[in-house]
């Protein structure tokens, strides 16, 4: 599956993506991939963090109740954490709110966890790509998280 | 000062506590138990207990246009309590809040009838410490190797959460309840902070922080990503909501939930709590029957599975059953010093008016110092899965322990 088959009144409903990137490796992989030119999803939003270890279910809820179709952040690769474990923890953090989603009836999609590496724009590119995937799927299924919050 | 009371919907114990202002000469107390058909009269003080319903709005109007002040006692009214568990499943229980945006909130599932005299007479709220800091138990908030549903009796000087065993006393204020004292974990009933349980989900997701979390390869742009599989993380938690949100889902700013309800709002609140919660959460929500309610459940399962009982356990629980017997005695005359004098006795044997101190097997905590405490301690028991049947209560158990549906008859 590439986003290229996702149907036009699928990617209608996406209209902002929130993908809190952190400061490194999330940051670095996307300025490659801009200083490259390589395309993705307009509905993409970016906000740089000093780290996805400062980003909780807090963060994540405030963005989706106000306008979000989905949320994402995007680490340094596992053991490479510029500060100690801050991806790791993240991740503990939004698998247990995907959790919390699927407890409530709607898809665990509508959060996720990547990581990047920032010599690589194709990384950050492809986690893009992977988050407007998935959450497409859970569009499909129920509607956006919208018709919920 | 005129004071009126309004039970709306669900557990009456907020209500009933509400009795003990019946003794103060200052107060002039009114009891309404069906504010539907309440006639309109101008009162200084109105205090709303129970949970409350969108279709409230047009009473809750009526009482406001005539009240001095408005005072939500008891989650239920401020934040929709444990009840509202059941929005998991599509209800729409909702915090006074919603309609009385002025309100003045004592949160508290018991709530604390001392702080509902000091809002009934415009006194400051005091100001309190967070629970962490007066809990005998000292954390470390190291990271966890393992979580565990049930903690060993052992070790009371620990941290239930460095044990394994979450507790939400970080979010939590001193209280009077103290379930923590009689070795149940804090479910923050009494919140120091707004959104309580999202801040402990992402707390407590921290701690977590050793325990393996699944992930996989992308084959997009070739990194990691979160696996879309359960894991230690998941299968550790099996109930996020009934514990971290245990008496807060409206106003935890989650969207409401959508999976089909069982057309029974007790049936609704219960499903999907886990077997060893059971007794937390029907000495909650039982009002003046929580007592019979929470001890039917615990000996409905104790009997399959054969968890013997000692003489002193069943002799406890026994006093237990004759004091709630005369607690409804005192309820119907509204007389103030027998309420206190039973309720106190309850919370001598069950910790408090929650029972936290009844479980499984026996007690939490010693009752009695001159008791010898191994005869009655309650120990880790065994997730059996089945359906349990005794009477008026009925529940089914998946093999994780979670439970799938209860029909509960009096109540
Ligand atoms: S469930 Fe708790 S908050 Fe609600 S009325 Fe009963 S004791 Fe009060
Ligand atoms: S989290 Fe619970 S057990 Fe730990 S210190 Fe706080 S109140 Fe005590
Ligand atoms: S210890 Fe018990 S009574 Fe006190 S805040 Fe926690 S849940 Fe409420």
């Amino acid at each position: 599956m590439s986003c290229e088959n996702i149907e036009p009144e699928v990617l209608e409903k996406m209209e902002n993506i929130v993908v809190f990137m952190c400061n490194e490796c999330g940051q670095g992989s996307a300025n490659t991939a801009g200083v490259a030119r390589m395309a993705y999803n307009p509905a993409i939003r970016i906000v740089r963090v000093q780290c996805t270890g400062q980003i909780g279910p807090i963060q994540i809820m405030d963005a989706l109740s106000n306008g979000a179709d989905a949320v994402a952040c995007v680490g340094c690769c596992l053991g490479a954490c510029h500060f100690f474990n801050g991806n790791v923890l993240s991740m503990h953090r939004i698998k247990l709110l995907k959790k919390v989603f699927k407890e409530l009836g709607y898809s665990d999609q509508f959060v996720n966890q990547y990581t990047s590496r920032a010599a690589e724009g194709e990384t950050a590119v492809g986690d893009f790509e992977d988050i407007v995937i998935r959450l497409a799927t859970a569009i499909r299924e129920e509607g956006t998280i919208k018709d919920g919050c | 000062m005129d004071v009126k009371i309004f039970q709306f919907h669900g557990c009456n114990k907020c209500f009933n506590e509400t009795i003990l202002l019946n003794g103060e000469s200052e107060y002039k107390v009114e009891f309404i138990e069906d504010p539907k058909n309440w006639k309109e009269t101008k009162t200084d003080v109105s205090v709303i207990t129970g949970y409350l319903l969108l279709e409230d709005r047009e009473v809750l109007d009526k009482i406001k246009s005539n009240s001095g002040k408005i005072i939500g006692y008891g989650n239920c009214a401020t934040t929709g309590g444990v009840f509202a568990l059941a929005n998991q499943r599509g209800y729409d229980i909702s915090p006074l809040n919603k309609f009385i945006v002025d309100a003045q909130k004592i949160n508290g599932c018991l709530g604390e009838v001392e702080e509902l005299k000091s809002a009934i007479n415009y006194e400051e709220p005091s100001k309190l410490k967070n629970l962490c800091l007066v809990c005998g138990r000292k954390t470390t908030c190291d990271y966890l190797d393992e979580v565990k549903r049930q903690i060993e009796l052992d070790d009371d000087t620990t941290c239930f959460n460095d044990l394994g065993y979450l507790c939400s006393g970080f979010i939590a204020k001193e209280c009077k309840e103290r379930c923590i004292d009689y070795n149940a974990p804090c479910r923050g009933c009494k919140s120091s902070l707004e959104r309580p349980g999202i801040r402990m989900l992402g707390m407590f997701g921290t701690l977590m922080g050793n325990i393996e979390v699944a992930t996989e390869h992308s084959e997009l742009g070739a990194t990691d990503k979160l696996a879309d599989q359960d894991d230690d993380v998941t299968d550790s938690l099996p109930d996020v909501l009934g514990n971290f949100f245990r008496f807060t889902l409206p106003t935890s700013g989650l969207p409401r939930g959508r999976i089909p309800s069982s057309g029974n709002i007790l049936n609704d609140v219960f499903a999907g709590r886990l077997i060893e919660e059971l007794p937390l959460i029907s000495g909650l929500l039982g009002g003046d029957h929580s007592i019979s309610l929470t001890l039917k459940i615990i000996e409905t399962y104790e009997k399959a599975n054969q968890i013997e009982l000692s003489e002193p356990t069943k002799k406890y629980r026994q006093e237990l059953l004759e004091l709630e017997n005369q607690l409804q005695e005192a309820i119907k005359s509204k007389d103030p010093e027998q309420y206190k004098k039973i309720t106190d006795e309850i919370r001598k044997i069950g910790g408090n008016m929650n029972l936290s101190n009844v479980f499984f097997g026996g007690f939490r905590t010693q009752i009695d110092d001159n008791d010898n405490f191994e005869d009655y301690k309650t120990h880790v028991f065994d997730v059996v899965e089945g359906t349990y049947k005794n009477g008026s209560v009925e529940f089914k158990i998946d093999p994780i322990g979670i439970v799938k549906e209860i029909i509960i008859k009096e109540v």
